[in-house]
């Protein structure tokens, strides 16, 4: 009955979303109301039946309806109940569903936002959304089916993948990922719908970087997110390795931030418009990309599902969305006429373009080092990995010279700056570079790169500090406020988008700050102790007390019992375990971090043996590591004040408008 | 149209899509196991049905397909039906057998009442023998000639096609 039901509301999703892709384009050709209104009608009936279908599996996952192939394959009677909701998303076939939801949703409240707005474009892109809704609910009928019928019935299950179930953020990574994935989906519709119409007119940049912002907070987040569950889960003490499936989330990233910044050119100067709608295609084309890596099976990784059948159809949908994006680029960009032209190279427009390439740059780089095993693969028949090495050689400078643009661009005029100008400007933050690299020489740093990456993040700080700090100094003096009333309203009451801009700034800088400490002045050593004995790390002093056996209903764990003592001070008892789950053969390790406000440290289980008294212990002190999740709720709580929309006629859209207009006016 | 565009786009899209073309289907979780091109690990098992304990040793002379199974795990069921159906067509010519993992006895004799049984299926009480072939995860198959050594591993769900190539390579045939 379950899987009957099932089926039929994801046929009917198929049904709807691709009725409503052929209305969409129909309707963009020749404009009619009606067809606008079938179009979003279409559209939330599409959303209305994804939200059905996943509610139903919801219902056989809590009642263990075994009848329900995907609940056989991960459900469980031994799992606690936040297991089973997140068991959902936990495998292949319940993944791509919960992207149907996702898709959904994002669909609907595009579709929504957009109601009584842009009837020119809207048609065009809602028919490319629900294109791609075809394409997934395509999955779901046949490849990716979640409903088949299981017969006999089992009486149960073997849950999901013990690493899924060891840590609550896996309950969180995953939908943050899919936001931001499948989020991708509604700034290329956008985008699509500009190159058909061959119009991208001021008003429609508006939604177009909301709806790009949007995901992108989200796959901020969630890149952040994995790493974070590698670090507390997987127990070998960093948060990232240039995995083939982080390095499909970064990629998007990478592009959505370009167009982030293209785009305000775009707004500001009426250039680059072919250029955006470019990045913000390959934004979507690498989540289809990312999406093909994990679950293909063709890429090894520790995060992928396990190979699929899916793996073609992926394919053939990236290649489909691939060739039809760039023969739309080829056919229709020029249309996307520039309204203005770029002027002098030093200025803030100088630095957006040095940004933009920085950034695609790196998009290459990581593509290139991600994809070419298989290269290698295909054409030798060697087995081989690109390794840290490659990335971190590629990675490490662009990431620090885009830290130090983060602080020239924001400091430099738009426009044209006169040298004068220029020094007056860009010489007072080395300031903030010599007291941050001081900093560091004085806290150990020693690696070149280190010193230099702090440098720039002192420079970056003082001049994104300033900028934040501008405003609001203005409004003090001209309104005669005191600096609280001035702050909220110089930066949270007018001026959002900007301050929004800076306070993602500051986060990104004290993430790369923290990433290159962390990645340099660590300290890793393994202990092998027995019950009583002593070690020291760092400034810690770790005594292993004894071994405790726990049971839970899903898993038996064997937990050792450290105490840490810092400086002669006793500060507690960590817990580092085992845990052996139901039907699982390996144990899974859990590390326990205990995190001080300038390092964490790290407890991993190497062995422990049968009798519990001899243990093989991984200790790392990591540096700053717990200011990476920080500082990127940081960057996600500067894009949320960032997306928050503005009052109508306020005084900044008036003036960003002015500047387009006596830009297209000026003489060529 | 653009050229350039077209011309870059082309340029990026082709290659790559070639790449990820010409890798489909490839399994990294294919690891290449060690025991490859070496003998098999012995073992002596008795039948989930009762009867007397069979020995890889007294299989010697024919080529082996072992199938680590269990009754819980999806793929296992997917893949029941084309190794019961190879091994009917193999007849004596090789002998197929099923090492149960982790699971109960009468679960095991219940599904093969239910689903057919085409071959023995044994009972690895202890996983000592799992351990001995080192298996990962079920359904993993090996593929041993008629001189006892292990030629070929497979990982995940056989499909009709995977099990009779790799059969033939435990016949001695090239692929």
């Amino acid at each position: 009955m379950i899987p009957l039901l099932g089926r039929g509301l994801i046929l009917l999703a198929l049904l709807v979303a691709t009725v409503g892709t052929v209305v969409g384009f129909a309707t963009g050709g020749r404009p009619s109301a009606e067809g606008s209104a079938w179009t979003r009608r279409l559209a939330f009936t599409f959303a209305g039946l994804m939200a059905a279908a996943n509610a139903v599996m919801l219902y056989a996952l809590l009642a263990h309806d075994f009848s329900v192939s995907y609940v056989a394959q991960v459900g469980s009677r031994s799992v606690p109940t936040w297991v089973s909701l997140v068991s959902l998303w936990s495998s292949l076939e319940g993944s791509i569903l919960f992207w149907g939801l996702v898709l959904g949703a994002y669909i609907a409240a595009a579709t929504w936002a957009n109601r009584n707005s842009h009837p020119e474009y809207m048609p065009y892109a809602t028919a490319v959304w629900l294109a791609c809704a075809s394409f997934f609910s395509f999955l779901l009928a046949g490849p990716a089916q979640p409903f088949n019928t299981v017969f006999p019935v089992p009486l149960d299950g073997p849950g999901p993948n013990p690493l899924l179930q060891n840590h609550v953020l896996m309950a969180i990574h995953p939908p943050f990922l899919y936001s931001g994935y499948v989020g991708m989906t509604i700034p290329f519709g956008l985008a699509c719908a500009a190159l058909f119409t061959g119009r991208l007119g001021h008003g429609f940049i508006r939604p177009l970087r909301t709806w790009l912002l949007v995901p992108w907070v989200f796959l901020t987040c969630a890149i952040v997110l994995g790493g974070w569950w590698a670090y507390e889960v997987l127990g070998w003490g960093g948060y990232w390795a240039w995995d083939p499936v982080e390095n499909a989330s970064l990629l998007p990233w990478l592009t959505a931030t370009a167009a982030v910044h293209s785009a305000v050119l775009m707004e500001r100067k009426g250039i680059l418009k072919g250029w955006t709608v470019t990045l913000v295609a390959a934004s979507f084309l690498l989540t289809i990309l990312g999406t093909f890596m994990t679950r293909s099976g063709v890429f090894n990784s520790v995060h992928s599902f396990t190979q699929s059948a899916i793996g073609p159809t992926i394919l053939g949908f990236l290649a489909a969305a691939l060739i039809f994006s760039v023969a739309l680029l080829a056919t229709r960009v020029d249309t996307l006429a520039p309204e203005g032209r770029l002027e002098g190279a030093t200025s803030r427009d100088g630095m957006f373009l040095l940004n933009n390439l920085l950034f695609v740059l790196l998009t290459f780089t990581v593509l290139v080092g991600t994809v070419f095993p298989l290269v290698v693969e295909a054409v030798r028949g060697v087995r081989m990995s690109v390794g840290r090495p490659y990335f971190d050689a590629m990675a490490v400078p662009i990431g620090a010279a885009l830290l130090f643009l983060m602080g020239v661009g924001p400091a430099l005029p738009w426009g044209r700056a006169t040298p004068e100008q220029t020094r007056r400007v860009l010489l007072p933050p080395l300031g903030g570079a010599a007291l941050a690299a001081a900093v560091g020489l004085l806290a150990g740093a020693r690696s070149p790169w280190t010193v230099m990456t702090l440098a720039f993040g002192g420079y970056t700080a003082w001049v994104t500090l300033s900028e934040i700090a501008l405003p609001l100094r203005q409004r003090m003096r001209a309104h005669n406020e005191g600096p609280l009333a001035a702050f909220v309203e110089a930066n949270l009451r007018r001026g959002r988008r900007r301050f929004g801009a800076y306070v993602v700034h500051s986060g990104a800088t004290l993430v790369i700050v923290a990433i290159a400490v962390s990645s340099t002045m660590g300290i890793s050593k393994e202990f092998t102790l027995r019950t009583g004995e002593s070690a020291g790390i760092g400034a810690y002093t770790l005594t292993f007390l004894r071994t405790e056996a726990r049971d839970e209903p899903h898993r038996q764990s064997l937990v050792a019992l450290v105490a840490v003592r810092r400086g002669g001070k006793d500060i507690g008892t960590m817990a580092p375990r085992m845990n052996q789950y139901e039907r699982q053969r390996e144990p899974v390790g859990t590390p326990d971090v205990r995190t001080f406000p300038l390092e964490d440290l790290y407890l991993s289980i190497l062995n422990l043996d049968a009798d519990g008294g001899t243990l093989s212990l991984h200790a790392l002190v990591n540096p700053m590591v717990g200011w990476i999740w920080g500082a990127t709720a940081l960057m996600a709580f500067g894009g949320i004040v960032a997306l928050i929309p503005r009052r109508e006629g306020s005084v900044a859209l008036a003036g960003a408008a002015a500047t387009v207009v006596v830009g297209a006016a000026a003489p060529r | 149209m653009n050229r350039t565009v077209l011309g870059a786009g082309l340029a990026l899209a082709l290659p790559l899509l070639v790449v990820l073309f010409a890798n489909l289907g490839r399994d990294p979780h294919a690891v290449e196991s060690p025991l490859i091109g070496h003998a098999a690990p012995a073992f002596s098992l008795s039948p989930v049905d009762g009867g007397p304990a069979v020995s890889l040793a007294s299989l010697r002379g024919r080529p082996v397909v072992l199938n680590f199974w269990a009754t819980w795990c999806i793929p296992c069921i997917e893949e029941h039906a084309a190794l019961a159906s190879a091994a009917g067509r193999a007849g004596n010519d090789a002998q197929f057998l099923g090492i149960v993992y982790e699971d109960e006895a009468a679960q095991v004799q219940r599904f093969l009442q239910e689903r057919g049984k085409a071959y023995p299926s044994l009972l690895d009480g202890d996983g000592k023998t799992a351990i001995s072939y080192g298996v990962y995860g079920v359904p993993e198959s090996y593929f041993i000639d008629a001189e006892g050594t292990i030629v070929a591993k497979f990982v995940g769900p056989l499909d009709p096609s995977t099990l009779e190539a790799h059969l033939a390579l435990a016949r001695g045939q090239k692929p």
